[in-house]
């Protein structure tokens, strides 16, 4: 725990390039998505062991609220992605370390080209599903 | 020009914690910033204390946090470090400080000492110096260059989050002896770094190679010891 105050701490402290912000968000992302899989694993499992409350928390995951982090969580896995990539082909390339800055602005730039559609798609297909579901609860 | 320096002053004998130390000076614009700690010192407060030898980036021992990045104090000309009129000026980061500028370095040298940064060949070069060639001398030109002032290990994240990690500097020395064609102990280096306090633990996060004052491409000779380790070849 102490080391992770430290870390955070110096991070915030030291005026860091594109490198050190990559990094940060590359932690944050690789969080997001493993505490995204621990909750996936939880909820199917609750299909097979609790049928009502995962009924329940599949209604809850329908919600706006998350369905906006779902879409934040496409971001963070193309992100992760992509950076991950950066990052090996840096490690496997270190001739390229001097075009590291360009790579920090290439991944940023392809994740925002493939994400961007993404989440488009996402918003179509959630603002349907809500507005069918209004529909239905109309006609009723 | 006046410039407004603002300094990180910590005394264990008398603080609890480190505070700012507020100074007003006059400077040339060409002063470096290691000039304007000595008027403080000389002129306004002589219990301010910070590491300095050579005052020419030789020497590696004034290492310190300028603006929030780490820099030598007697390499940065105030012009380019003054913002808004103000300096600031800390110590380093990830070594313990013992007082005002001045932090332990021992941690630093102990993984030096860690890779062996000597030349490891036991066998008898007779009557003769060993010899290379130019190119052979080439492959490893960039990290002879290294001062040993800690600006990337202190700048590095990895360190920040754990102190045991060898850091780019040793990273640095221990690939200067490893790809010279005259030792013989790269074995012995690369089994240091494949620990999991060695290379691994480097993100690639080039913080180390944007501040290195001797501009050595810290980063490319790190990510040269791991492709070394993972092809088995040094080329
Ligand atoms: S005082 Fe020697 S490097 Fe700055």
């Amino acid at each position: 725990m102490s080391t992770l105050f430290t870390t955070v701490r110096d991070t915030l402290r030291y005026k860091g390039r594109e490198g050190q912000w990559l990094w940060v968000l590359h932690r944050i992302s690789g969080l997001g998505i493993l505490f995204y899989l621990i909750l996936h694993i939880y909820d199917m499992s609750l299909a097979y062991f609790n049928v009502p409350v995962h009924e329940q928390l599949m209604a809850l995951f329908k919600t706006p609220v998350f369905s906006a982090l779902e879409m934040v969580l496409a971001a963070l896995l193309v992100f992760h992605a992509v950076n991950g990539v950066r990052v090996a082909l840096l490690d496997l390339r270190p001739a390229l370390w001097a075009r590291q800055q360009l790579a920090t602005r290439l991944a940023l730039i392809i994740t925002v080209v493939i994400a961007a559609p993404t989440i488009i798609i996402m918003l179509i297909y959630t603002i349907n599903a809500h507005l069918s579901a209004a529909a239905t609860t109309a006609i009723r | 020009m006046k410039v407004h320096l603002k300094i990180k002053r910590f005394n264990p004998e008398k603080d609890k914690k480190p505070y700012w130390g507020e100074y007003d000076i006059e400077a040339d614009e060409g002063d470096r910033v290691l000039d304007a700690l000595q008027t403080v010192k000389w002129t306004i407060d002589g219990t301010l204390n910070f590491r300095r030898s050579c005052a020419h980036g030789i020497c590696g021992s004034d290492a310190v946090r300028i603006n929030g990045r780490n820099v030598l104090a007697c390499k940065l000309l105030i012009r380019d470090a003054v913002k808004n009129g103000q300096i600031t000026v800390e110590p380093i980061l990830g070594l313990p400080l013992i007082k005002d500028l001045i932090v332990d370095m021992e941690p630093f040298f102990a993984h030096y000492r860690a890779v062996m940064p000597y030349l490891i060949n036991d066998t008898d070069p007779g009557e003769r110096e060993r010899l290379q060639s130019p190119e052979e001398r080439a492959r490893y030109d960039d990290t002879t260059k290294c001062i040993l002032c800690a600006c990337c290990t202190t700048s590095c994240p990895s360190f920040w989050a754990r102190g045991e990690y060898v850091g780019p500097a040793a990273i640095v020395q221990a690939h200067r002896f490893i790809f010279d064609s005259r030792d013989e102990g790269a074995a012995q280096r690369l089994q240091v770094l494949a620990e999991p306090d060695g290379v691994w633990r480097c993100r690639t996060i080039f913080n180390c190679t944007e501040v290195c004052p001797r501009d050595i491409q810290v980063t490319k000779a790190i990510g040269e010891v791991k492709r070394a380790l993972i092809t088995g070849k040094l080329d």
